[in-house]
């Protein structure tokens, strides 16, 4: 089974004035920032709504 | 007198009594699923530990050949970046509540300290490959390494000594420092909410 991109070619990074990160770092480092903020929001699994039940 | 046992079964009855260490039921302030973040890591950490276990038993030339010694060798890789990933939301979590209120003090420490002793951890993983990668990131590391005075006795270069770091002292360091950090979290709970007259600076209304 290949890879979802080609592993093999010359690494991309992202490079703004005195920033500088390889494309997956960016992409997960993204993926982070995302996860947190959607499940700041999220109701936890079993949690009980103020109030009242379940 | 009593005897060492004795005052032990105390020591532990005193600071984590059943219903603390195994509660059943949950502060009803848990509603959000950022709470859930710390359990997620601790998963990744049972499935890193297991997967570990497997390649230890089995050696490089099964992972590097057999298809199933590459399934394992994913599943370890992958188990920890699913660790850090948790664990760094869970960290992001934990100080915009500033989880060291209420005498948690120690708990967020030892929290900090997992994560300062899971990057070795990981990073002589790293070196553990057995491949030009492996070989590639010992002789960038080093010179770091050498930069901090601690080369004499944490030499990337050296195989035998990462592979030992890694299979044994780090993973065994990771474990305790997580296990004392949940024993933690049961005695003194799950931080609550920052009060809302606190964070605004006015008095919260009346209920």
């Amino acid at each position: 089974m290949g890879a979802i991109v080609n592993l093999n070619g010359t690494a991309h990074y992202v490079h703004w004035h005195f920033f500088l990160m390889s494309v997956p770092n960016v992409v997960v480092v993204v993926l982070m920032l995302a996860v947190f903020t959607v499940a700041l929001f999220l109701r936890a699994p079993g949690a009980r709504r103020p109030g009242g039940s379940r | 007198m009593s005897s060492w046992t004795e005052r032990v079964r105390e020591f532990g009855l005193r600071n984590l009594p059943p219903e603390k260490l195994l509660p059943d039921s949950q502060p009803a302030y848990m509603t959000s699923a950022i709470y859930l973040f710390g359990a997620l890591t601790i998963g990744a950490l049972v499935v890193i530990i297991a997967s570990g276990m497997i390649l230890a038993l089995k050696g490089p030339a099964w992972w590097h050949v057999a298809s199933v010694g590459h399934f394992v060798n994913s599943i370890h890789l992958w188990s920890v970046e699913l660790f850090f990933f948790f664990m760094v939301i869970h960290l992001w979590g934990k100080f915009w509540m500033a989880a060291w209120r209420g005498g948690r003090a120690r708990v967020w420490m030892t929290g900090a300290v997992a994560f300062l002793v899971a990057v070795p951890c990981a990073f002589t993983g790293y070196l553990s490959q057995q491949n030009f990668d492996s070989q590639w990131i010992a002789t960038q590391g080093k010179d770091g390494i050498n930069s901090l005075g601690v080369g004499a006795f944490f030499n990337a270069l050296n195989f035998g000594q990462m592979y030992s770091y890694h299979i044994l002292l780090l993973p065994l360091a990771v474990v305790a420092i997580v296990a004392l950090h949940i024993l933690l979290v049961r005695r003194h709970g799950i931080v609550p909410p920052i009060p809302l007259a606190d964070s605004v600076g006015v008095a919260a209304p009346e209920r």
